[in-house]
């Protein structure tokens, strides 16, 4: 028995002095905290697994790293494309000498040439129904052809070989792309993962597990990926040559992003991608510098700011915060098909009037935001900081509102079902101050958690009342945030206000043909206008991430929409050698 | 019920599948393909027959061969769990011997240790959880905060930490419940002739009394032995251990319902077979109990 202690003690003490192992070489240790449900381009719709997949594959284009508003540029487009006058034909050269990445899907396990026939073969794959790829929106109805090679391909009718009018391949490195009307969004879509390139005999050696078995062209190849745990990525090789940006905001210039001008990319050898779906887990490892960058929870942000500063204790061990403008908005929807709130503008502008949104902003976002007066957040063209919503805080303005609406202090109005997209506290904390908001107008809301997929459910099958929700820019365009209340995106699209104006739409489709101008943004003004007035939903915030890293970090510029950020980023190891020890 | 909890009451995977701009065509046609539009009877067909095969083919949201999704976190799970739960039976007997033994003369120890335990059970989980990390990983820097190593020998180092919070967990409720069982034994005439004929304690506690409880003890303990297998999905989850409880609860949130149904089918047959091995274990311990 003596023996049995002695031996599991020692062990216990042996084991629990083995320390986390130290990453050697120049190695970036960054986070996410959600976990990626795989690594196929054309299902990347969400940061998590964009950040993965930006690393390791590429697209015709993609944006400016340093520059803000973020501009786009070519990546493996040798230059930006050669348009029709009519806006509808698209001639892109594609650069020469680029390779896959090494795999035993090529011979010799060499990655071979790019040529313009690998995009035509993704975005069929994207196209392919049997891919059910979540990137499909974005080329559907858009390119010539393309539909009914989809339908062929549905019935059994076509295969990846049968032509696509709208796609061609003029030579080994020049593409022609036939759209079926003008859209001024197509470039951004090219910039998106689920267009990036990948290889026909990479796809065929891995069949359905392609989604474990990336290949791309991009900085990073994949060296490890445990679910739920960790990503290591490792440097490509065969990367063609590329340059860190020499031209970059102010803020960039500011913040001395400009210093690693001309090097060469990747500026690290690797990546490890620690998934940590736990706030403190993940505040606390990027305390003990375990992390080179993290997020701030939300209970622990009086330990970083004061007076919403960074604290001197806090800068003085070399900790730093990114302020990032999310370009979103968070909104509280009506479905427009609900018998009486659908049907109801004045007790919809009630609600409206009802809502504090600076006591949102102040209770759930730590002042992290701004208020919203329409749904085009700052930071993309066409959002006018000098707008307001003709409705705002005003008791006495809703009450009366009610009243106009046929419900004298809320008399004989229904109780109305309000959705929280979770079970969380923060959901139920956040359905409680509306519910007290309200209640002071005479207005009644019962409060319904739900998971997920019930959430979701709900929604797309029009049985929800009322419910928040919050819309992140899939690309940099007003347009992104306009095409939520044309009516032809209804739900399950993403109109899931079910708002339909037959004026907007008319509007909407005239934006849709108009490349960016003043006459583009005087439509979406109008628009903004109509639908502030019909109230179909509360803009509630846009929010401002503020991230933590460490100083020895350089090059931190994280922006939702850009996803191959992380060959930016290297580690000062001389100054991480002498901050670790404040920590 | 597996099967109606999850077509009826859940979410809609063809929805969730076909994302934020779907289409009504999108929908019905990732619908037909995942054959959500035959009736339940014949949905339900395919769900019997897929747990007669035991073949669940593929995650509908990771696109993942589900069997190599459950062998990839067995591993991490079982090498969570098992020592934990070893070591907390081990630690829970002792004490609860102890505790038994020490009624009479040191009767303030077993009242100490009844009290301890309540103590312990009193705490959640997450308290646990939250206070150890914060306290040795991250204070005192005893231990990784959080990671995993695939290799069997790079691993241990962050599984002591949770195999602490398991054990601390799990002490009060064990030492109580064997402590209970060990009292029934201790009041039966048998232990009363051992002490006439001046058996020591020693053996008589470690031979006789222990012996003689463990039917109850095996029932507590054979029953836990599947849900180690299936993971501890708040450990799991603060601590980056890539086991089988991260991996259910993503494919309850995201209506993954292939993985969901292997993981309930998978457990109910562990559970069953565990009751049945719980049963065959009487044999041993106790002679009044026969197969017929």
């Amino acid at each position: 028995m003596k023996l049995f202690l002695v031996l599991f003690l020692s062990t216990l003490l042996l084991v629990s002095c083995t320390s986390k192992k130290e990453p050697q070489g120049d190695v970036v240790v960054s986070v996410l905290d959600s976990n990626i449900p795989h690594l196929d381009p054309i299902h990347s719709m969400n940061k998590i697994s964009s950040t993965i997949n930006g690393s390791i594959f590429e697209g015709l284009y993609h944006y400016h790293y340093l520059k803000r508003p973020i501009t786009i540029e070519p990546a493996l487009a040798s230059a930006m494309p050669e348009v029709s006058k009519d806006g509808k034909k698209y001639t892109i050269q594609i650069k020469k000498g680029i390779l896959f990445q090494d795999d035993d899907a090529f011979a010799d396990g060499k990655g071979r040439e790019v040529t313009a026939k690998d995009f035509i073969y993704s975005w069929k794959r994207l196209a392919d129904p049997k891919n059910k790829a979540l990137g499909w929106w974005m080329f559907d109805g858009l390119i010539v052809g393309l539909n009914e090679w989809r339908d062929q391909m549905r019935n059994g009718e076509a295969t990846y070989e049968s032509e696509v009018k709208g796609l061609k391949a003029l030579d080994s490195h020049t593409l022609e792309i036939q759209l079926t009307r003008e859209s001024f969004q197509f470039i951004h879509f090219l910039a998106t993962p689920p267009t990036m390139v990948m290889a026909k005999e990479v796809v065929d050696k891995y069949g359905k597990d392609i989604v474990n078995h990336p290949v791309g062209t991009g900085p990073f190849v994949l060296e490890k990926w445990v679910r739920n745990s960790e990503v290591v990525l490792t440097k490509n090789p065969t990367y063609r040559e590329v340059y860190y940006p020499s031209e970059g905001s102010e803020v960039a210039k500011k913040k001395g992003f400009l210093k690693s001008e001309g090097r060469r990319l990747p500026l690290s050898d690797k990546i490890i991608v620690r998934i940590i779906t736990e706030r403190q887990p993940l505040w606390l490892a990027f305390l003990k510098g375990e992390l080179d960058h993290g997020i701030i929870p939300k209970d622990n942000y009086d330990q970083v700011f004061k007076n919403n500063k960074l604290k001197k204790d806090v800068a003085d061990k070399g900790i730093n915060i990114h302020y990032l403008p999310r370009p979103d908005v968070t909104f509280i929807a009506f479905n427009m098909e609900h018998p009486v709130l659908g049907k109801n503008k004045n007790l919809r502008k009630a609600f409206a009037a009802g809502l504090d949104k600076e006591a949102i902003l102040a209770t759930f976002y730590n002042h992290r935001g701004l208020v919203a007066q329409s749904p085009i957040p700052p930071g993309l063209k066409g959002y006018d900081p000098n707008y307001k919503h003709p409705i705002s805080y005003d008791l006495e303005a809703a009450k009366k509102y009610l009243a106009e609406a046929g419900y004298p202090e809320g008399k004989d109005l229904p109780v109305f079902d309000y959705e929280m997209s979770s079970t969380s506290t923060w959901s139920r904390q956040y359905g409680e101050l509306l519910k007290d908001l309200w209640s002071q107008v005479g207005i009644n809301i019962k409060l319904n958690a739900n998971t997920w997929p019930q959430f979701d459910k709900k929604i797309k099958t029009k049985k929800a009342t009322m419910f928040d929700m919050a819309w992140n820019a899939d690309y940099p365009d007003a347009e992104n945030f306009m095409q939520l209340f044309y009516s032809k995106n209804i739900s399950p699209g993403s109109n899931n206000f079910n708002y339909v104006n037959r004026t907007y739409d008319e509007l909407y489709e005239k934006a849709l043909t108009l490349q960016p101008g003043p006459e583009r943004y005087k439509i979406f003004r109008k628009m903004v206008d109509i639908i502030n007035e019909d109230v179909p939903g509360i803009f509630v915030v846009h929010r401002i991430f503020r991230l933590t890293y460490h100083d020895w970090l350089e090059n931190y510029y994280e922006y939702p929409i850009i996803y191959d950020h992380l060959q930016y980023y290297f580690v000062d190891k001389e100054k991480k050698a002498k901050l670790i020890k404040k920590l | 019920m597996t099967f109606l909890i999850f077509n009826v009451v859940g979410g809609d995977p063809a929805l969730q599948l076909a994302g934020k701009y779907a289409t009504p065509e999108q929908v019905e046609s990732i619908r037909h393909e995942l054959g959500l539009d035959q009736s339940l009877f014949h949905q339900y067909l395919d769900f019997v027959k897929q747990t007669a095969t035991l073949d669940w083919g593929r995650s509908w949201q990771t696109q993942s061969k589900i069997s190599d999704m459950i062998l990839s976190g067995i591993g991490p799970s079982l090498s969570l769990t098992v020592p934990a739960f070893l070591i907390s039976f081990f630690i829970s007997i002792m004490v609860a011997l102890f505790s038994v033994s020490a009624r009479g003369a040191l009767l303030v120890w077993d009242r100490a240790i009844s009290i301890f335990c309540l103590a312990l059970m009193s705490i959640s989980f997450l308290v646990y959880i939250i206070s150890f990390q914060y306290l040795f990983a991250f204070h005192f820097r005893w231990f990784p905060l959080n990671g995993w190593d695939d290799s069997l020998m790079g691993r241990w180092g962050y599984l002591v930490l949770p195999w602490m919070i398991s054990v601390v967990v799990s002490l009060g409720p064990n030492i109580l419940i064997f402590r209970t069982a060990f009292l029934d034994e201790v009041i039966q005439d048998y232990v009363r002739t051992a002490q006439a004929k001046g058996v020591s304690r020693m053996i008589l506690f470690g031979r006789h009394i222990l012996k003689n409880a463990m039917v109850p003890v095996i029932t507590i303990v054979v029953l836990q032995i599947p849900f180690l297998i299936t993971g501890n999905l708040l450990l799991e989850a603060f601590f980056g251990i890539p086991g089988l409880g991260g991996l259910l609860i993503q494919a309850i949130q995201n209506a993954d319902f292939p993985v969901v149904k292997a993981f309930t089918v998978v457990g109910s047959i562990l559970y069953l077979f565990f009751n049945l091995v719980a049963d065959l274990l009487y044999l041993v311990f106790d002679p009044r109990v026969e197969l017929r």
